[in-house]
């Protein structure tokens, strides 16, 4: 019975794993995080953005 | 091993051949042994002392070599630290450990954003834990603590960091308590160099409030600010959060985090779990760490006035850096988390979902950190500076007087560097002391620079005429004018001989330069700072080889 449990957790958790992975790698391919560009009204390149 | 792979996946592409140029991380060929590097500079001593033992260190090393063997051993040194604070657990529990310390959000943001002396002062964290420890134990420091100490003080921050875990670790927990003030004279002499240095420029130690506000703990996706301090991210800057933590995902590590901490402290309160570090210095580092951070961004109005009004009150502002210290208590109640669910398994589960539980419970934080993965998902890359800037090195020379770098703007994005943003490389290229801005730009906000020959500078490059310039420079110990023309910023000319003009960079000598020099009496404060911070690396070495010399003798008798 423990092992039966066992499996079925470990499929469950596996599974969450695996969608969660492919989620963030098919997302962080899609949408990729860039640097914001140069300000074109103050010629400056910023040191970054906080949103 | 496990290490080696997962150190190896986060680099990636950044261990090629060529420099890894990103925001603060500038690394060059040879960086000059000169005045700013020893903390005689006019600015802050920001990169003091981590600069200038790049300086020395790549006279021996090429700067590119120096760079990838810093870049690998702050990750494996660290995972090879903590490793040795968890030897009581099992193998599974240890490397689900070593992939959260290698693999986590702090580690990530900060490499990205190029912050290596912190990540030095990270991978001495845990041995600096267990040299406190073995000290208290035994009555005498073991060889490697002063060096730990040492690595781990190449910044302020990361400095900060390390004492407070030093002492920390001679206070809290079992065993001998008056070795405090012996540490203390330790972690003094460690941080002699930017502590003097910063005692010398009080003056302008200070910084702006408003930059309070734009470098506090920050909310990632789903998460505010305190829970993704929990999770080890927050950093301010959205441009270095990885993609997935923008996301579901972020979640996710929340929601795994959490119940193996909350396992961890039981497990560790009711089997009173021995690790090789006592559990109250990793407990205070942990609130002190977490509470600070919370502070920056639940209060970062009083934050930026006291940053305004107390010299080195800057220090704080980051808040995501102070999560350094949360790092140990989080990885070791993971530890014992999984070491515990291990444990219980054992004659409960087949093998198969035993071999499952364990390669979920190594694998979470890269299952929900993917885009760590490579360079941080092709951020951190190699690259070669173009021929240009040996070119103006080797034209200017070591000249008279110091170089002003324009435009007078601290960032630039070359497209050599694959439009990645970096501090303004040129600076360290070239010989002489730079003039530079310390101004920083964050979301349009101009955050004002502390350096008050920065500002005389400003004023003199916007006379209207270039002999004009040429003359004021000249007189505040400019000598020489190199211009990056592929970036963005006015830069006026300056009258002068042209030593080089190619089209990327220009450099021009001026007729007449005032030299400066800083005071005498900041040299002698100085060397005695320098004098006390290669004390501690005389004695790790002294110890080390007495350490060596006992072993071989037993050895031998043996």
């Amino acid at each position: 019975m423990g092992s039966i449990l066992g499996t079925v957790a470990a499929m469950i958790v596996g599974g969450a794993v695996a969608t969660v992975t492919v989620v963030g790698v098919v997302s962080s391919q899609t949408s990729p995080q860039g640097d914001s560009p140069a300000n074109v009204n103050a010629p400056v390149v910023v040191y970054g953005s906080t949103n | 091993m496990w290490s080696l792979v997962l150190v190896g996946l986060v680099l990636g592409p950044a261990l090629g051949p060529g420099y890894v140029l990103s925001y603060d991380m500038v690394w060059v060929r040879d960086l000059a042994v000169r005045a700013d590097v020893l903390g005689l500079g006019s600015g802050l001593p920001r990169a003091v002392p981590s600069d200038a033992w790049v300086a020395v260190l790549d006279e021996v090393v090429p700067g590119m070599l120096l760079q990838k063997l810093v870049l690998l051993g702050m990750l494996l040194g660290g995972a090879s630290g903590i490793d040795r604070v968890l030897a009581g657990l099992g193998v599974v529990s240890r490397l689900a450990a070593v992939t959260l310390w290698c693999w986590n959000p702090f580690v990530v943001e900060r490499l990205v954003l190029g912050h290596w002396p912190v990540l030095l002062g990270y991978a001495a964290l845990p041995w600096v834990l267990l040299g406190a420890t073995r000290w208290r134990a035994t009555g005498r420091a073991p060889w490697w603590l002063p060096l730990a100490v040492l690595l781990g003080s190449l910044s302020v921050s990361a400095g900060l960091a390390t004492s407070l875990v030093l002492l920390s670790g001679l206070v809290l927990g079992p065993g001998e308590r008056r070795l405090w003030a012996r540490g203390a004279l330790l972690v003094l002499a460690a941080q002699a160099p930017w502590l003097v240095s910063g005692l010398l420029h009080v003056r302008d130690a200070v910084s702006d409030p408003a930059a309070a506000r734009l470098f506090a703990l920050s909310g990632e996706g789903p998460l505010p600010g305190p829970l993704a301090a929990l999770t080890l991210g927050g950093v301010w800057n959205a441009e270095v959060v990885p993609v997935s933590r923008t996301g579901p995902a972020a979640l996710v590590a929340l929601l795994a985090l959490v119940p193996l901490l909350v396992l961890g402290v039981r497990r560790s309160r009711r089997e009173a779990i021995v690790l090789a570090v006592p559990w109250a210095p990793l407990v205070l580092l942990w609130a002190v760490g977490w509470l600070l951070a919370v502070l920056t961004w639940a209060a970062p109005g009083p934050v930026g006035q006291l940053a305004g009004v107390v010299p080195g009150g800057g220090v704080l502002r980051d808040g995501s850096r102070l999560l350094v210290l949360c790092v140990p208590l989080l990885v070791a109640l993971v530890a014992v988390a999984v070491d515990g669910a291990w444990r219980w398994t054992r004659g409960r589960w087949a093998t198969p979902a035993r071999v499952s539980l364990a390669v979920v419970a190594v694998l979470w934080p890269v299952t929900v950190l993917p885009d760590a993965a490579w360079g941080a998902g092709g951020r951190l890359v190699a690259v070669d500076y173009p021929v240009s800037y040996a070119d103006a090195r080797a034209a200017l020379g070591e000249g008279a007087g110091d170089v002003l770098v324009l435009p007078l703007s601290s960032y630039r994005q070359p497209d050599w560097n694959d439009g990645h943003k970096v501090l303004d490389p040129l600076g360290r290229v070239l010989l002489p002391v730079p003039v530079a801005s310390d101004e920083l730009v964050v979301d349009d906000v101009v955050i004002e620079g502390e350096d008050q020959r920065v500002q005389r500078v400003r004023d003199a490059i916007e006379l209207p005429t270039p002999q004009a310039r040429a003359d004021v420079l000249g007189s505040l110990g400019v000598g020489a004018v190199a211009t990056d023309l592929t970036a963005p910023g006015p830069a006026p000319d300056v009258a002068g001989e042209t030593l080089l003009d190619d089209g990327r960079l220009r450099v021009v000598r001026l007729d007449e330069v005032d030299e400066t020099t800083s005071p005498t009496s900041w040299q002698v404060a100085m060397g005695l700072a320098w004098t006390a911070h290669l004390a501690v690396l005389l004695a790790a070495v002294v110890a080390g080889v007495r350490c060596a010399r006992q072993r071989l003798r037993r050895n031998l008798s043996g």
